[in-house]
């Protein structure tokens, strides 16, 4: 299903971050250096299985 | 007073610790932080420093470099001291493989044992982690993505040195020596500090795709489809036989909101490239050069003291590439005295950790 990448990225923003501008940075610096850029993928965006269990791992970690 | 620093340049083991610890009398440590040339022998350094702050919890490790009391050196041993004022609680763990998930998170799990505090809900401005890990390990990225999903408290820190010799690298916690592995001290600091991350260079907005890399090895094999060090020396305008000269002036950076996290070239290996960063596929690098390491930094300095209203201490974990640069433009004076009028201590490190693992950085964490 399409865009399931950026579902997951703003779900993992909005819970780690809080609100928090700093912290929403931090997150997004994080997602970066593990090679997801968050300004390239939309709600378009194919499924990429490499970049999905990237972010199930971490999503695993806020359970 | 609740951070103090001190330097030695003692040769011998025991009298440079007798030296460190006489400069810290009648000082009431709860911990010592310290960071000495591989010269000191590494089998007896943890032990006699422990053994002189026997009530403090001591960590700290190997260098190419020290910097501290306004100085850069070599072959020297420095260390910072901080009351329970200062650092109200630390809680330091060593996991001898820092490619071992498994212990690293139990290391994680022993943070939280002991604050009573899941790492996932811990305040990141109440907590701070500082990260010595092994610099020939190679193993710093994996290592920073995993501790970045557990948590966000900032881990910030460096990779030990070992004066250039590629042989080595010693940690230090415990009254024990570790040639492998990480320590992880997560400390609640008793003040404010705040975090300052600081490289020089100019973004020359020429970009070098990862389009084939052995991210295991932080090798790039392609650049924008073509081989790696041809790509990379058509960019700088020079040929692949001169291209090494521009490693150090010219090195490649992943650029987050106009901020590069440097990825330092460390070689060709044929027509391949090979760094001393993890590179990924897909990565969108942009071609840099180096500019004013005193100016940026002495801003940097600047622009934290503001931010905090003061700062009393900083730890300055600096890359040993712009140590290097600093003393082939005759400035290690200069950046030296940078910190004169703070408690600084640091040293010149085998890479950076803050968020990440990062080249040709100084990583500082900073208290009011």
């Amino acid at each position: 299903m399409a865009g399931k990448i950026r579902q997951m990225i703003d779900s993992i923003i909005n819970q780690r971050a809080k609100d928090n501008p700093m912290l929403e940075r931090v997150i997004k610096t994080k997602l970066i250096l593990k090679g997801i850029n968050p300004a390239k993928f939309t709600l378009q965006s194919d499924d990429d299985p490499v970049v999905i269990g990237k972010l199930e791992k971490m999503m695993q970690e806020l359970k | 007073m609740n951070i103090k620093t001190a330097l030695s340049t003692k040769e011998n083991v025991d009298e440079m610790v007798s030296d460190i610890a006489g400069q810290l009398e009648f000082f009431d440590a709860e911990m010592v932080l310290f960071f000495a040339s591989s010269a000191y022998d590494p089998r007896s350094v943890s032990k006699k420093m422990q053994d002189s702050f026997p009530m403090a919890r001591v960590f700290g490790c190997t260098t190419a470099g020290e910097i501290g009391c306004g100085k850069m050196l070599d072959g020297s041993a420095v260390a910072m001291a901080f009351t329970g004022e200062a650092v109200k609680d630390a809680k330091i763990e060593v996991v001898e493989d820092p490619r071992d998930e498994k212990a690293i998170r139990a290391a994680f799990a022993s943070f939280e044992s002991y604050y009573k505090a899941p790492m996932s809900e811990m305040d990141p401005s109440k907590y701070v982690g500082i990260i010595l890990v092994d610099g020939l390990s190679g193993a710093e990225e994996g290592l920073m993505e995993l501790i970045g999903d557990l948590t966000n408290v900032t881990f910030i820190g460096g990779s030990a040195g070992d004066d250039l010799k590629f042989a080595a690298t010693h940690l230090y916690a415990n009254g024990k020596s570790y040639k492998n592995g990480v320590i992880l001290a997560l400390l609640q600091p008793g003040v404010d500090f705040t975090f300052i991350k600081t490289q020089s260079f100019r973004n020359l907005d020429k970009t070098l795709e990862v389009t084939k890399a052995n991210e295991e090895k932080r090798e790039v094999l392609e650049f924008n489809g073509k081989p790696a060090a041809v790509a990379y020396a058509d960019a700088i305008g020079t040929t692949v036989e001169e291209a090494p000269k521009h490693f150090m002036h010219n090195p490649v950076g992943l650029v987050i909101e106009d901020e590069p996290y440097v990825r330092s070239p460390q070689q060709f290996k044929g027509d391949s490239m090979v760094f001393y960063c993890g590179v990924m596929e897909g990565m969108e690098l942009s071609l840099l050069e180096s500019t004013d390491i005193i100016g940026d930094t002495k801003k940097a300095i600047a622009q934290a003291r503001e931010e905090m209203g003061g700062l009393s201490a900083i730890v300055n974990f600096n890359c040993i590439l712009r140590t290097l640069e600093l003393k082939q433009k005759n400035l290690t004076k200069e950046y030296g005295e940078l910190f004169s009028g703070v408690q600084a201590i640091g040293f010149s490190t085998y890479g950076e950790q803050y968020i990440g693992h990062i080249n040709q950085t100084a990583t500082m964490l900073a208290f009011k």
